[in-house]
């Protein structure tokens, strides 16, 4: 996995980020790069800051000091639905349906921005995920745990994103659909979509992306390709259990 | 049982302004996070501003009726900041000082209209706005209906279809019931959280101010009192419905205003506040949580 070609291009640049809430420093002096066409991957255990990377990222929290730029530009500070109109989109830790809404609906925020062309959209999503078309009318409360995360998958394609973050895809999910959903992701960013992943899943999650961040309380400690950091001897200790 | 008819029907014009209330009070705690229980205060406001217009330009109907409805809306967009400088700075939803602000906002109106406007007297809106003086608009033997049950009745119909419809069928009522659900989610998927905030403010405005030239065609008078009245009145129906529940507001409100309207048929007018209220108090006993649930 993760052959697709990527480019030297940087789509999202963060340099020396720090976010606190209140007293609690969540990010410290985080420094990332994601490519255009890569998957990168965040790994790190519970409260590592993965997910306030990514929410800090889509403009949700307050940075303190250091700047993300995206596509080139400064969007340090911006409002979340600024950013996600730029071209960027969160798949929510949890998946984050609207469970009292219909799948329809549920797809058709993801292009609140745009409505233009979204039958279009709708139509490949479904192409895509044929069982989120059966499901159309259902309210999203009723699906289960892999098709809540295809639809939380579905809903940011429909914002016709060039970069979607993924956190924490994994969580809650039997083992093969775990690996339905990593297929995904990969079709996806062979399609051209730039994706920061977040796992706690190390392996498999190292397997289908191109580079890698460990995270430790709010740092990175380390950084390196996918195969260098599935060689690495601490990480196979602490992550890998060999 | 024509006496049973006219009441139901009174009753069922009576209660789409209770609907329209509680509908906008939902709205506004669904959609801008706020308990806004001063809501019918401000579309008691919204009376007297009508009332003023019409008696400074010679009861012109078409400058009343636009006054009423734009001072509402005037009024909850100019009010909206203060609500919204308390949700950004907490960072979350603060019902609680909402409620305070509410509360304080309803009291300033409430004395303002008091002392104000009329010394505080009662105020009466012209026959060619109520149509009093036309009298019955539509008569078949005992069931009759003045012209303010009956726009009440087709306008509250009319307004809680076009609100359901918004609400199910826009791209603004899609964004409006993914923030009621969920307001960290919606800011998640890049729903403009304040802007949509802003717009229902403006739509609860219009309703509030549309309600207001209704009930001053159906009841024909205000006075200072009415609005806390109606708060009360309000906030119990959207409890006892299940907070922010928009289906049980509907039903409740409606069942209220038929339920006033048959104490006020068979036994007695001036005990059917009480007689309403004592009925709600059995409700919430029964359902604390509301007969059909909160939406929060």
């Amino acid at each position: 996995m993760g052959q697709n070609k990527t480019s030297d291009k940087v789509i999202l640049e963060i340099d020396n980020l720090a976010v606190s809430y209140g007293h609690v420093n969540a990010l410290k002096d985080v420094s990332l790069t994601v490519n255009e066409g890569e998957i990168v991957v965040l790994i790190g255990a519970n409260g590592a800051g993965k997910t306030s990377i990514m929410e800090t990222v889509l403009g949700v929290n307050q940075v303190d000091s250091g700047t993300i730029k995206f596509q080139g530009k400064d969007i340090t500070n911006k409002p979340a639905d600024k950013i996600v109109r730029s071209g960027m989109f969160l798949v929510p830790e949890g998946r984050g349906v609207f469970s009292s809404m219909s799948v329809t609906d549920n797809l058709l925020l993801g292009a609140h921005h745009n409505l233009k062309g979204s039958k279009e959209k709708m139509d490949y999503v479904f192409s895509s995920f044929p069982i989120l078309g059966e499901r159309k009318d259902q309210v999203a409360g009723t699906l289960s745990g892999g098709e809540r995360q295809m639809l939380a998958i579905a809903r940011a394609l429909m914002s016709s994103p060039k970069m979607i973050l993924v956190d924490e895809p994994s969580i809650g999910l039997a083992p093969k659909i775990v690996n339905d959903i990593f297929e995904i992701l990969v079709q996806l960013n062979s399609e051209g979509y730039s994706i920061l992943l977040s796992e706690q899943n190390v392996y498999k999650a190292l397997k289908c992306a191109h580079r890698g961040y460990v995270m430790e309380t709010g740092k990175i400690l380390l950084s390196g390709t996918s195969e260098e950091l599935l060689n690495n001897s601490e990480i196979r200790k602490a992550y890998l259990g060999a | 049982m024509e006496i049973f008819i006219a009441q139901v029907i009174n009753g069922l014009s009576l209660g789409s302004i209770y609907v329209l209330l509680v509908t906008g009070f939902n709205l506004l705690l669904l959609v801008a996070m706020i308990i806004h229980f001063s809501f019918p205060v401000v579309v008691v406001f919204s009376m007297y501003m009508a009332w003023i217009v019409l008696g400074l330009t010679g009861n012109n109907i078409f400058l009343g009726v636009a006054a009423g409805i734009s001072s509402a809306i005037l009024f909850n967009i100019i009010t909206a900041p203060m609500f919204q400088h308390i949700m950004k700075k907490r960072g979350e939803v603060d019902i609680n000082s909402t409620m305070v602000l509410s509360m304080g906002l309803g009291m300033i109106i409430t004395d303002f209209l008091s002392h104000s406007i009329n010394s505080g007297f009662p105020i009466a809106f012209p026959d060619n706005l109520t149509g009093r003086a036309a009298g019955p608009f539509i008569q078949f033997g005992l069931i009759s209906m003045s012209r303010g049950a009956f726009l009440a009745l087709t306008v509250g119909i009319v307004f809680v279809t076009g609100l359901f419809w918004l609400l199910y069928k826009t791209k603004q009522g899609r964004a409006f019931r993914a923030i009621a659900e969920d307001p960290n989610g919606a800011k998640l998927v890049g729903l403009p959280i304040l802007k949509t905030g802003l717009q229902s403010y403006a739509l609860t405005g219009f309703l509030g101010g549309s309600t207001a030239i209704l009930m001053a065609i159906l009841l024909g008078s205000a006075s200072p009192g009415l609005g806390d009245q109606l708060g009360h009145k309000v906030l119990a129906v959207s409890i006892i419905a299940g907070l922010g529940n928009l289906k049980g507001g509907l039903i409740v409100g409606l069942s209220l205003g038929i339920l006033e309207a048959l104490v006020q048929g068979y036994w007695t007018g001036t005990w059917s506040n009480a007689i309403a209220f004592v009925i709600m108090l059995i409700a919430i006993l029964v359902k604390p949580k509301g007969i059909f649930g909160m939406k929060l």
